[in-house]
């Protein structure tokens, strides 16, 4: 074992020195840089999202319960260091001389809410401003439903319970406010005037919550906290679907990257061990001539790579962290979030991904030279270990054990090493197809290009290997640069400028024509009015039953608070059918219904399950005939449960309109509630600017990850190119004592990199299409239509690119000397 | 002339005070011992290196002054050259590395000169081989065709049978002595076999750098 170590820590020193082992040292450390500088990114920006997304609910963490929180629990918060601010909700009647209206009193403490802001104005759609604290003793502030309901003025006086409440603003946006669905009219008090209220009498319904403001050390200590029975614990995740499915997008998008980079640095790594071990073969005979047994030489040799795997591993995590640190300062001000601090378990776990990739893609193509004959030492050729079924199993093993630990999930690792597996495929077989198209082309060109061409379509083996290779460099280039753009832009294109930003709820059936020309009449294009019927859970295949009868705390509160219906006929775009089939035109007036996969998960239905819904008295039953996936981000009115048009004609409905108004035109909403004075018109103008800020930070934040597949995917490309140099060398030599000039030489090889460029360009546009379109379609369920212009983007960037990097890494061959060819065995 | 390297802090002299010349047609071998500076002598003689002191001339061209580029254009079409180690490309087939140097001579007859030579040194059905299919013996076969394809003035051979066994380097040999003598070439060997230099009509010893009449 020593003589061992000390011939590895020769061969190391040599390796470095003669660069044989400096392209997979470098892939290495591109490798773990990339994987330490995502996977610590990754973590930190989603943590800073995390904390920021805080926001949609006004607190990092919400407990809530139907009885007073039990006080072991504000004593847990404030021991874990964190900060907590208690809320009772629940409804009252509010009063103003003969008006009066239900409405949702909060009853909020000192520091609500816990993160974000609640927005004030003075009057309805006057200018607004970021309230300082909480209302103060004696006053209310209220919603513009509970405003217009009221016909309330500034400073008015109101009755809730026993006291007295003087109005002193209305209340445009608090951050915990239930998203666009909540219809309750909003009046929020201070906590210490509710004693005095009896509002609240022993065995009101309320709702009583802890919001938590908390960094994300006390949020995991508070995570590891067992929850009190009949206590509900939210997170910003829990809350806002259309939060949730931004930072969901966003995570997909992260993780393509991530797997991009892990797999183009597996490339280089496995190409460059491969040529290591070629080159061993040699040294690897002699050895064995002089007696050295295939055990010293096996351990040798593995030490060799771990060291090698060791030095180049640090290197890369060193660099990793810098990067990330580097890209986060960048960063600091463009994403306006405040990053928490690196820790160090990404590193290690990039470095432990360094060594699995070492030992799957490196260590076995350099170990099969210790199997070499020693014959080789008088006849070259002898004795061949070649590339071994062996070899190409671990690499497929180590391959699918990094998509698997990169993924999390077998089934997606299968699929995408399966996708990996035919692209490669496709690769090759559209290379070797090319370069058989370039043999009769060589005739008709000058000398240099007939011998670049030459080069090409004479080794017809390799080129095929070194189109497969910069192909699969180029292709991901080519995601990560062009197609990136594509995809990240239809997603941002998701929320076009012009997107509904006003909901007008509670419109009534006769008033539908009056409001439809009164859109008109201020040039607006035509209102889309969704009909919406409430209703009660009473039955489930004909077993009644109730929220008591669900466990889950979140089921029960949907059922207790009532269902929200609406009819279509048409399957909206932001609507995926995901079971069954969709009606169309043929359920007109069939007792039919369509739910969402959170209603039939949270109601444990399977297709075909009858539901019977009670509507004001008028059960009706139901028959679940296609279940759908809802994308909330669109922020188009949609609904867990549809019927046919028709079936809910008899029941009492009301319609919901959505437009987009434009900020100037904030004044048509006073003539609008003028005319139509039980008609509420929500803002949602403020979510959708929140959702499409996070966006816009996220795009940015994968951007700079996608920079590291980048790196990766041309160390792929360097260490192809490198592949070559011995015999670049050799053959330079050699034509150059057969009277080849330096020019012709050089000529020759840009020509044939120019068309290897330009092939693996090519076919690498074509997979990177198909590639892209199968994600959009499958994974972010973006439309993606064909790109013409990447067909020529990428042959020509395969071209520029590998015509560069060949003639930058080999051009200190081109300078060999033609004695070399007399001294070379 | 005189060949010396820097070799460390001093400078080796491997070439002393060598003055020679070879006439058109004429056959010479260069022997001497491992280390004696053949292979230098030859590569100066060749124009692939240039000596530190004195002048040497090429097909009446004196090479002093001359780039890199200027003397690879003189040996195009001039100058052929047989390796101890054969020194085909691998990944081209026979007939491919023969037609290599007429390629680079720029003449458009090159696959029908190659297809010729290969003939003459019996290889007319190993065309599409590889140099890994062939044996070392047939490998430096296509390298004398490669030698005698560009019909050179001059070729210049480095331990032709080196690598070769004696039965295999003897008919090797016959080849490239029958077809330099139907060609007229001139013939610059290196050697060490006492033989082999003896089938040629002169003989150079080196010893200490200096040349010797043997």
């Amino acid at each position: 074992m020593r003589h061992s170590l000390r011939y590895a820590l020769h061969r190391l020193r040599r390796g470095w020195r003669s660069g044989d082992l400096l392209v997979l040292a470098l892939a290495l450390a591109v490798a773990v840089a990339a994987a330490s500088a995502v996977n610590l990114f990754t973590e930190r920006v989603r943590a800073a999202l995390d904390h920021q997304s805080g926001d949609a609910i006004g607190a990092d963490l919400i407990y809530s319960a139907h009885d007073p929180l039990p006080a072991s629990l504000a004593q847990a918060v404030n021991a874990s260091g964190a900060h907590g601010v208690g809320v009772v909700q629940f409804a009252s009647v509010v009063t103003r001389g003969a008006a009066m209206s239900l409405a949702s009193i909060k009853a909020v403490s000192d520091g609500y809410p816990a993160r974000g802001s609640v927005t004030l104005s003075s009057e309805p759609f006057g200018p607004t401003r970021s309230a300082s604290g909480i209302p103060a003793r004696g006053e209310a502030w209220v919603d513009l439903k509970l405003w217009t309901a009221l016909n309330l003025k500034p400073g008015a006086e109101v009755q809730a319970g026993n006291a007295q409440f003087r109005v002193s603003a209305i209340i445009v946006r608090a951050p915990d406010s239930g998203g666009y669905m909540d219809l309750a009219p909003g009046f929020m008090i201070n906590a210490d005037d509710l004693p005095a209220s009896k509002l609240l009498t022993p065995g009101a319904r309320a709702q009583y919550s802890l919001m938590v403001a908390a960094t994300a050390a006390q949020l995991h200590t508070l995570g590891a906290l067992p929850v009190p029975a009949g206590v509900r614990r939210t997170t910003p995740q829990d809350a806002r679907p259309e939060i949730r499915a931004a930072l969901q997008r966003a995570g997909q998008f992260i993780d393509i990257a991530v797997l991009a980079a892990t797999l183009l640095a597996a490339v280089a790594i496995a190409l460059s061990a491969h040529q290591y071990g070629l080159r061993m073969r040699d040294e690897v005979a002699l050895l064995k001539c002089l007696g050295a047994r295939e055990r010293f030489i096996g351990q040798a040799l593995l030490l060799t790579l771990l060291l090698l795997g060791a030095l180049a591993g640090a290197a890369g995590a060193a660099l990793g962290w810098l990067a990330q640190e580097a890209i986060a300062r960048l960063l600091a001000g463009l994403m306006q979030i405040a990053l928490p601090p690196a820790s160090l378990l990404p590193l290690a776990q990039a470095w432990g991904l360094g060594l699995l990739m070492l030992l799957g893609f490196a260590v076995p193509p350099v170990l099969a030279a210790r199997r070499d004959a020693p014959i080789r030492v008088f006849q070259r050729d002898a004795g061949g270990s070649g590339f071994g079924r062996g070899i190409g199993l671990a690499a497929a093993l180590a391959a699918a054990a990094l998509l698997w630990l990169q993924t999390g999930e077998p089934r997606l690792a299968a699929e995408v090493f399966a996708g990996a597996m035919a692209t490669l495929a496709t690769l090759a077989l559209l290379s070797w197809l090319l370069v058989l198209a370039l043999a009769p082309l060589r005739k008709r060109v000058g000398a240099s290009w007939r011998f670049g061409l030459g080069n090409l379509s004479r080794r017809r083996g390799a080129t095929v290997a070194q189109a497969v290779a910069l192909g699969l460099a180029l292709h991901a280039l080519l995601m990560i640069t062009v197609v990136r753009q594509d995809l990240l832009s239809s997603w941002q294109k998701h929320l076009p400028a012009d997107t509904p930003n006003q909901f007008l709820v509670n419109i009534q059936g006769d008033q539908r024509d009056r409001l439809e020309k009164f859109f008109g009449a201020h040039g607006y294009p035509p209102l889309e009015l969704v009909p919406m019927a409430r209703g009660r859970l009473v039955a489930l295949n004909g077993k009644p039953v109730s929220g008591d009868s669900f466990d889950d705390p979140e089921t029960q509160r949907w059922i207790n608070r009532g269902f929200n219906l609406s009819s279509a006929d048409t399957l909206r775009d932001d609507n995926t059918l995901t079971g069954g089939s969709w009606w169309g035109n043929s359920g007109d007036g069939k007792p039919w219904l369509s739910a969402d996969t959170y209603a039939v998960e949270h109601l444990h239905l399977k297709l075909g399950d009858r539901v019977t819904i009670d509507f004001a008295g008028q059960p009706i039953e139901l028959t679940l005939r296609s279940i759908r996936k809802i994308r909330w981000d669109s922020f188009r009115p949609n609904f867990f449960l549809l019927t046919p048009p028709g079936t809910l004609d008899a029941v009492p409905r009301q319609w919901i309109a959505s437009f987009y108004l434009p900020p100037a035109n904030r004044t048509l909403l006073r003539e609008l509630i003028a005319a139509f004075p039980n008609v509420t018109p929500l803002d949602i103008g403020a979510a959708m600017a929140q959702v499409r800020g996070i966006i816009d930070r996220i795009v940015r934040a994968i951007e700079c990850v996608f920079l590291f597949a980048l790196a990766a995917g041309l160390t792929v490309l360097l260490a192809t190119i490198q592949g070559t140099r011995r015999d670049r060398v050799r053959e330079t030599a050699l034509l150059r004592a057969l009277g080849a000039s330096s020019s012709m030489i050089v000529r020759g090889l840009l020509a044939e990199y120019a068309v290897l460029g330009l092939l693996s360009g090519t076919v690498a546009a074509l997979t990177a299409q198909v590639v892209t379109w199968v994600l959009a379609d499958t994974v972010f369920h973006i439309p993606y239509g064909p790109r013409p212009l990447i067909w020529l983007t990428g042959a020509l960037t395969g071209c520029a690119i590998v015509t560069l990097l060949g003639w930058l890494s080999l051009r200190p061959v081109l300078k060999t000397p033609p004695t070399v060819a007399l001294q070379t065995g | 002339m005189h060949k010396q390297i820097n070799s460390g802090s001093t400078p080796l002299t491997i070439l002393d005070g060598i003055d020679v010349q070879i006439r058109s047609g004429e056959t010479v071998a260069i022997i001497g011992t491992s280390g004696s500076g053949k292979t230098t002598l030859l590569s100066l003689l060749a124009g692939l290196d240039l000596p530190s002191a004195g002048e040497i001339a090429l097909d009446g061209q004196r090479l002093t002054g001359m780039s890199e580029d200027q003397r690879a254009a003189l040996r195009a079409g001039r100058v052929g050259f047989v390796f101890q180690s054969f020194q085909l490309l691998g990944g081209f087939t026979a007939l491919e590395n023969v037609m290599l140097p007429v390629e680079l001579a720029g003449r458009g007859d090159a696959e029908a000169r190659a297809r010729e030579a290969l003939a003459q040194v019996g290889l007319s059905a190993r065309l599409q081989h590889y140099p890994y299919q062939l044996s070392g013996g047939e490998q430096q076969r296509v390298a004398i065709a490669r030698a005698f394809a560009g019909e050179p003035k001059i070729l210049f051979a480095d331990e032709p049978t080196g690598n070769l066994d004696t039965a295999t380097g003897a008919r090797v040999i016959e080849l490239l002595f029958g077809l330099n003598r139907s060609r007229r070439a001139t013939l610059v060997l290196v050697t060490h076999d006492a033989a082999l230099a003896a089938r040629c009509e002169r003989v150079l010893t080196l010893r200490d750098g200096q040349l010797h009449a043997a």
